[in-house]
């Protein structure tokens, strides 16, 4: 009965704390034409508690950031970020550190406040790599209706650590 | 003169401080620079601040305008912002053609507050966007008297379509601005339109942070009517024709902009008592807080 108890505590701890993060992301950004675009993308970005590091590319109309080894970031509030300064989010190029759970043959990643959905465009021999539990992995965010972001993406894996 | 400028640079300094205050207490992002003269769409990111001080001057064939310009612009959300711009004139023209600066700042000595929305946006690839953007601003004259007639208050509307990427640029827009009679006599109105295109050579397509430089040629086409004189017998409300062409460059690094650019009439098609010009000139400093 102690042990049940034990095991119930444990298991209440563990919901309750983060259960994975968003380590690193390569967002696409598109509309953004000049170096003042760019200043105050990166300077935006700089300001979100979590990233460690920015970088904008005006040729390559990508932000790289690197996050916190603990971190809540949502890919949500980066891409509302981008959002906020008149550009438009597309794809993300994710790593990330999630549990990994397969419902109805669906395989879906959790972060602690964000739900990413496998896509079935995804290499079947990566699908066959995927197993329950916590999982690393890299893969590419599709994207979302810049003013309907719900925190649930979909995304295709390229890479299972 | 000299009392003509004391109090003008008091009030600029009271309105500094407001800038100061505001840009303080607020985030700060930035959004793309347009061109000098001609109209243009891009309004600042939500909590962005961008200030600016021009000086421009205008050449009659008699006379020669200088003025320093400041300009306060507050984004509240990416499409909506608002922008306060306040003289300081340097030398004033007795006799002043009826024209507008540029598409946020008026030519001659007028505070104007205006209101920009980008009802528009469609950013459909990597650096390009599409956008149109609606103007409408009100303005109070700092002199009592323009060309031997009394100014009065006057309000603006514009509107501009445009298309931004890394390397062309184009945007055509058109506005009205009328001002309000005052004790019997009125200033004529101002229908305009505008054209400019833009390029940035390769040389200059180096990525962010590095220097980013680009040129415009600007057109303004511009339709004054005449001013109205008190005691005037016969009023005719025929309109001059007005079309300038010239270059102007932008350059950015960081959070700093630089521009600067010259317009000359190739048309001058003018009603009588309607004032020649000679050039326009402009230089700006941007600051994106």
């Amino acid at each position: 009965m102690r042990n049940i108890f034990r095991i119930m505590i444990i298991g209440l701890f563990g919901i309750g704390t983060a259960s994975g993060q968003i380590t690193k992301v390569d967002q696409e950004v598109y509309g953004m034409d000049c170096a003042p675009c760019a200043y105050g993308l990166e300077r935006g970005l700089k300001k979100m508690d979590g990233l460690q590091e920015v970088r904008v590319s005006l040729n390559d109309g990508k932000a790289y950031m690197g996050l916190a080894a603990e971190n809540g970031l949502k890919l949500r509030s980066i891409q509302e970020e981008v959002k906020k300064n008149g550009f438009s989010a597309k794809k993300a190029e994710v790593t990330l550190i999630g549990n990994a759970t397969k419902e109805d043959g669906q395989w879906y990643i959790e972060t602690a406040n964000e739900r990413f959905s496998v896509s079935q465009d995804t290499p079947k021999a990566l699908l066959q790599k995927l197993t329950v539990g916590t999982a690393t992995i890299s893969g590419t965010v599709q994207d979302e209706e810049d003013d309907n972001l719900s925190g649930q993406w979909s995304i295709v894996l390229t890479k299972i650590e | 003169m000299i009392s003509k400028i004391f109090p003008k640079i008091s009030l600029n300094i009271g309105y500094f401080k407001l800038i100061v205050l505001l840009a303080i207490s607020g985030t700060a992002m930035a959004q793309g620079h347009g061109p000098l003269y001609g109209l243009q769409t891009p309004t600042l990111a939500k909590g962005g601040v961008d200030l600016n001080v021009a000086g421009m001057s205008l050449g009659t064939e008699t006379e020669t305008s200088y003025m320093l310009r400041y300009l306060f612009s507050y984004g509240i959300t990416e499409d909506l912002q608002i922008n306060l711009t306040t003289p300081t004139m340097i030398e004033r023209l007795g006799d002043a053609p009826r024209t507008r600066g540029n598409s946020n700042m008026t030519a001659n000595g007028d505070i104007e507050a205006s209101l920009w929305y980008r009802f528009f946006s469609n950013a459909f690839g990597v650096g390009k966007r599409f956008e149109s953007t609606a103007i409408v601003g009100v303005s109070a004259p700092t002199d009592d008297v323009r060309g031997q007639v009394n100014v009065g208050n006057s309000v603006h509307a514009a509107i501009s379509t445009g298309y931004a990427s890394r390397t062309w640029y184009g945007w055509i827009g058109g506005g009205y601005q009328y001002y309000f009679e005052k004790d019997g006599e009125q200033l004529g109105d101002l229908p305009y339109a505008s054209a400019v295109v833009g390029y940035r050579p390769n040389i200059f397509m180096g990525d962010y942070p590095k220097p980013d430089w680009r040129i415009f040629i600007e057109s303004l086409a511009e339709f004054p009517g005449d001013n109205k004189f008190e005691g005037q017998m016969d009023f005719t409300d025929s309109r001059s024709t007005k079309v300038l062409v010239g270059p102007s460059f932008l350059g950015l690094y960081g959070a700093w902009g630089i521009s600067f650019g010259a317009m000359f009439p190739v048309v001058q098609d003018l009603t009588l008592g309607a004032v020649k010009e000679r050039y326009r000139l402009a230089i700006n400093l941007s600051y994106w807080l």
